[in-house]
């Protein structure tokens, strides 16, 4: 009995986010008779590209105990300089490494803010999400670079019938599993997060782990932001707005926790579908845009509970545990 | 010793810095004269936010404008898309004793009281794109929304065939040319041709990247959009970005506002249907020329609108050679 309470508590624990998702999408192939289909299916995973691949550096970044409030606009910043390199020399290949250098200085700013400066992450990432959405607009005077040419083939094309953003997609995701549970680095992530004076103690290098995080956000961020600009066919100083948010909502629905230590790329996966099919859902069904916020809006709320509650009856569980215990001692004593 | 030295250094780059943060001045005079003697006038021009691409091809305008008039010395400021922060720009401007200030609202209602008080402070006031209408001794220039979709919808009117399926991108709630344009739609094409069937209506706040992602959508759920009725120009170029290999959406009707050089090209190309022209030059060139009239005395107030020129495959040319020569199309 205790042992199929045990397997239940487990299985609930590690996989309610895909239940969720499974039974979202069973929802949803009833609501429109368009949802479940490759040609859908497809559409979503594409539409979800760049946001997702954000969503996982947001992942890594939270499971430490960090945040990126600079997301959109580092990508918006990364995608014209990269657009602008395209125009220059004609080669999707620099166009690439520009938008990711960009994303690397700009999260290594990031990290120096915090990790060498002290600034906490909220103000350090909003201080950069102002000065690189700035930069963007003085560097375009504020008008889209038009005419991107061989460069959409990075958000538009396909190999075979899969669609080039998705593989990138899967890339990303393979890379920040494998980051999170096959590296020292993905273990000390979890370890800065879960208690920072711990893993010091524990003589992990916490700046040298920091760096390195937001030197891996600031590469998806570069990726991100070449997909997008030639997702959208131009360069574009004001697009990406709140894409940041949008990532931290997968990230969150997908069971990451903002107390730190603790998430996984699969469920980050999970949230930003479970984000996706509900956009697409509502878009097929028709259903107008204030509503579409307030949704959205609820999901986060009843994530946020969701984890707020599996944490103080974790809490209490240990504590609980902790009094039994004691109780025993003092038994044992008198 | 060292540390004086550091205090003196990082001040003296603070006072650089803040120099340097302050606003453009499109003039060379740095005073109040030139050396003529003649009066120079100071302007001040608050930009609704620079990260909006019409209201940046403005501001962009307005400074370039303002090289012809050695007689103004034009600053210009970012609203940031923000009321609180407009309004304090308009009041900063009122403190710093412009001798004209250009408002273009973020949103005409909350800009209303702080425009009234740049008139009672006894200085000029121009609102543009769009226009705060009925303030007494407040001048204006703008183009008119309503008739910037209006042109577009009499055209659609007998271009899109009956019992028509249409989609429909609006602009953010509450901004008043994305009202304007969606009433004048509504008035102008739906209440007349009540054979048409919107299958998805959307805000996709002006944005070419929110358009695409809805009209991927509605091309799931329809197997025949006729037509896209967009509110603005990057929108429009958004839907059809999404449905472009797809042949089942190559012959709808595209319409859109603003006349941006991505519209023009695909109008030319015979990928859009037309748009309505709303020329950020020629609303600077009024724009300058009317402050000028009102700070040298020849006026005491001007209400004035630019043309709404519906441009179509036919005319397409002559406004791609007006963009061409302002550099917006290489």
């Amino acid at each position: 009995m205790q042992i199929k309470g045990n397997f239940w508590s487990t299985f609930k624990k590690r996989y309610s986010i895909y239940l969720v998702l499974l039974a979202l999408s069973i929802v949803c192939s009833f609501a429109n008779e368009n949802f479940f289909t490759a040609n859908n299916l497809t559409n979503i995973s594409r539409q979800l590209a760049v946001t997702t691949i954000l969503a996982f550096g947001e992942t890594m970044l939270i499971i430490a105990g960090m945040l990126d409030l600079s997301a959109g606009s580092v990508l918006a910043l990364s995608g014209v300089f990269g657009v602008s390199a395209y125009k220059a020399t004609g080669s999707i290949m620099i166009a690439v490494l520009v938008a990711i250098l960009t994303g690397v200085i700009c999260n290594i700013i990031n990290a120096g803010m915090i990790s060498t400066f002290k600034a906490p992450p909220f103000i350090a990432t909003l201080a950069m999400l102002t000065m690189a959405r700035g930069v963007a607009l003085l560097y375009t005077k504020g008008q889209n670079i038009l005419k991107l040419d061989k460069l959409t083939i990075l958000g538009q094309g396909s190999i075979g019938i899969i669609p080039i953003p998705i593989i990138f997609l899967v890339v990303v995701g393979i890379f920040t599993w494998y980051i999170l549970n096959h590296t020292k680095l993905g273990r000390s992530l979890y370890a800065v997060g879960g208690n920072k004076e711990a893993a010091v103690a524990s003589g992990i290098n916490v700046p040298k782990v920091l760096y390195t995080v937001f030197i891996i956000n600031g590469v998806l961020v570069g990726l991100a932001g070449i997909l997008f600009m030639s997702r959208v066919n131009a360069g574009l100083p004001n697009g990406a707005v709140n894409y940041e948010f949008t990532a931290l909502t997968a990230a969150i629905i997908g069971g990451t926790s903002f107390s730190g230590g603790i998430g996984t790329a699969g469920g980050t996966l999970a949230g930003a579908f479970i984000v996706g099919f509900l956009d697409n859902i509502m878009n097929l069904t028709g259903v107008d845009s204030y509503m579409q916020q307030i949704v959205r809006g609820a999901i986060i709320a009843l994530a946020v509970i969701y984890d707020i509650y599996t944490k103080n009856r974790k809490t209490k569980a240990m504590l609980g545990k902790q009094d039994d215990a004691d109780k025993t001692k003092v038994v044992k004593a008198s | 010793m060292s540390k004086k030295l550091i205090s003196v250094l990082i001040s003296s780059l603070l006072l650089v810095s803040l120099a340097g943060c302050g606003p453009k001045n499109t003039s060379s005079d740095k005073g109040n004269n030139q050396e003529g003697g003649a009066k120079t006038y100071k302007v001040a021009y608050i930009a609704r936010a620079q990260a909006d691409s019409f209201a940046a091809w403005l501001a962009n305008g307005v400074k370039e404008e303002a090289k012809k008039y050695p007689n103004m010395k034009v600053d210009i400021f970012d609203g940031q898309a923000n009321d609180d922060t407009e309004n304090s720009l308009i009041e900063n401007a009122i403190t710093n004793k412009y001798d004209l200030v250009i408002v273009q609202p973020n949103n005409g209602e909350a800009q209303r009281p702080y425009v009234e008080k740049v008139v009672k402070a006894g200085m000029f006031a121009i609102t543009t794109n769009a226009r705060i209408s009925g303030i007494e001794g407040a001048s204006s220039v703008d183009a008119k929304p309503y008739e910037q979709a209006g042109v577009n919808a009499r055209a659609a009117l007998t271009q899109i065939p009956q019992n028509a399926k249409v989609v429909v991108l609006n602009g953010p709630s509450g901004n008043f040319h994305a009202e304007e344009r969606r009433k004048s739609w509504q008035a102008e094409f739906f209440a007349k041709r009540p054979d048409v069937k919107i299958v998805g209506e959307q805000i996709a706040n002006w944005n070419k990247d929110e358009a695409m992602k809805y009209m991927e959508d509605w091309a799931q759920s329809n197997d025949k959009i006729d037509a896209v009725i967009s509110m603005n120009d990057n929108m429009a170029a958004g839907a059809l970005e999404a449905v472009k290999d797809n042949a089942k959406f190559s012959n709808m009707f595209v319409y859109g506002v603003d006349g941006t050089a991505e519209a023009l090209m695909l109008i030319k190309e015979g990928k859009m249907t037309s748009t309505c022209m709303q020329n950020a030059y020629e609303l600077s060139e009024l724009l300058l020329s009317s402050s000028n009239k009102l700070l040298t005395g020849a006026e005491k107030q001007i209400n004035t609108d630019i043309g709404n020129p519906l441009i179509t495959k036919e005319n397409v040319n002559q406004y791609i050679d007006i963009l061409k020569k302002a550099g917006a199309i290489k």
